[in-house]
Formats: structure tokens, C-alpha cells, sequence
């Protein structure tokens, strides 16, 4: 049977960058550039660890700044293990991503797949994330679900009616 | 929050259950029949639920039935969003900084 409980959610960008494919590799790859444009806004990259090999490690570690006010000192790790590595076009990596002091409420398992495409001086980047479990030591993986609460309040209405 | 739900539902019954109430609520009865559990174990994951505010039960004669509360579920959502907006933003970010740190052909 079907179970979407289990059913892994996938989310799928794309772009395309007005760049050669080895510049954009190199800055997915690269830790010195891959901390500059990491993000997001008004956080830094205090940790960035790349071990550019099949079943090497990934570190990147964000940090709040002052402007983020309340949120300022947060710590957001991703860690990770390639998976695939083929340059300049594949890369695939599974990662934990959490809040550093709530990884009981904020530990997300995806599984990052990122293909580059040359278009001679463009190139196209697709990525999909795909969501495999939440919780720290839930079998829960993510839905991607529609919860239908609309219909369970009518059929609730009709046993009580 | 998130973190007492993910403990509710961290145990295989208790996820078999959300399950089973995805598709309309259910008397207690038929969640003891399809889980293959007993009652008192039934009872047990269900009030867990019910402490979570994952599920909530309404009297009918003498029977209690339950359903999904929308909440948790919308909180739990609303977090994930958060997560797809940051890749979001971060190809952007990818596509600043490419344009930004442009070497001068030569």
C-alpha cells in the first residue's frame, strides 16, 4: 500500500547562470568559494569542510549575526557524505541539516542531487533536494501531503449527524 | 513543538495510526481492528497522540472518536517551506556571486 507518510518529498529549482560550467563547479565545490555565496543573508560560514571524493565528508556550518537579532549566534550545521562526483556536471550528497541545541525538533535528512549542464557560456544548474526523514530518530521521513482536513471535518459531521 | 510531535510520532503504532486517520476519523474500535493491537495498547499511543494535540476525540454515545488536528501538521509544513525557501534563496545567492566575482577575460 501506498504511504505517503513515507513517500519522500522532492523539490526541484532550476537556474541558469551567465557562467562556463567549470566556474559554477568550482563554486559548489570549492570551500573558499563556496563560503561566499553559502548564505543565507546576515550569516556566515564559520565551517566549511569539503572532501571532494566519493564517501568524503561535508561540513558547512552557518552562524547568525548580529542583525538577526534574537537568532544571533544560531548555529545551522549540514553534514554530509558524496555520494556521486562526476565533474563537472554531477554531484550528489546525502546530508543532515539541524539547529545546533534543537536537533530533537529540527533535524532534516535530504539527500541533495545537483546536475550542471554547459550551454558554452551559460550553464544550467538543476538541483533537487529530496526530503527523506525529519525528526532526529524518526522512521517519520517528510510528506509531501495533502492533509485533507476539509473532508475529515465533513466525514465528522456525517457520523455525528 | 515540533519536537514533542516527532517524539508522538517517532513510534511505528502511533505513525500507523496518523496513517490510518488521514482518511476520515475513526472509532476507537476500528483503530484497535486494523492495528492488530489491544485495546489498553491502542488507548495508550492514543492518548500520547492526544497529549501531542496530534489527534483529538469527540464523544459519540459510547463511543470515542477520533481525528487529525490540522495544526501540527500546518506548523510542521510551514517549517519545511522554511527549509525549500533557503535553497531558494541560496541559488539565487550562487547567481549574485557569480556575477559579482567575474574574472576579466584576458
Amino acid at each position: 500500500m501506498l504511504n505517503p507518510l513515507r513517500r519522500p518529498k522532492q523539490l526541484r529549482l532550476e537556474r541558469t547562470y551567465p557562467a562556463p560550467i567549470e566556474r559554477v563547479w568550482e563554486a559548489w565545490t570549492d570551500p573558499t568559494l563556496l563560503r561566499r555565496w553559502w548564505g543565507p543573508d546576515k550569516t556566515t560560514v564559520t565551517d566549511c569542510e569539503i572532501d571532494l571524493r566519493v564517501g568524503g565528508r561535508l561540513r558547512i556550518v552557518t552562524e547568525a549575526g548580529a542583525e538577526m537579532g534574537r537568532y544571533a549566534g544560531t548555529r545551522w550545521p549540514m553534514t554530509g557524505t558524496f555520494v556521486r562526483i562526476e565533474r563537472p556536471e554531477h554531484l550528489v550528497y546525502d546530508a543532515t541539516s539541524c539547529t545546533e541545541g534543537d536537533e530533537d525538533g529540527s533535524t532534516i535528512r535530504h539527500t541533495n542531487d545537483v546536475t550542471l549542464r554547459s550551454l558554452g557560456s551559460e550553464t544550467v544548474v538543476i538541483l533537487l533536494v529530496r526530503i527523506t526523514e525529519i525528526g532526529p530518530k524518526a522512521k517519520m521521513a517528510s510528506f509531501g501531503m495533502k492533509w485533507g482536513y476539509k473532508a475529515q471535518l465533513d466525514a465528522l459531521e456525517e457520523i455525528l449527524s | 513543538m515540533r519536537t514533542t510531535m516527532f517524539r508522538a510520532l517517532g513510534e511505528p503504532n502511533r505513525l500507523r495510526i496518523v496513517e490510518l486517520l488521514r482518511s476520515g476519523p475513526l472509532p476507537v474500535g476500528d483503530i484497535v481492528d486494523q492495528l492488530d493491537r489491544d485495546q489498553p495498547h491502542v488507548s495508550k499511543h492514543l492518548r500520547v497522540l492526544s497529549d501531542s494535540g496530534i489527534v483529538a476525540a469527540q464523544r459519540q454515545g459510547r463511543q470515542r472518536i477520533y481525528r487529525l488536528e490540522s495544526e501540527p501538521f500546518t506548523e510542521l509544513q510551514e517549517w519545511i517551506d522554511t527549509f525549500e525557501r533557503t535553497w531558494n534563496e541560496r541559488l539565487d545567492r550562487l547567481g549574485a556571486f557569480l556575477r559579482d566575482s567575474e574574472t576579466p577575460e584576458t
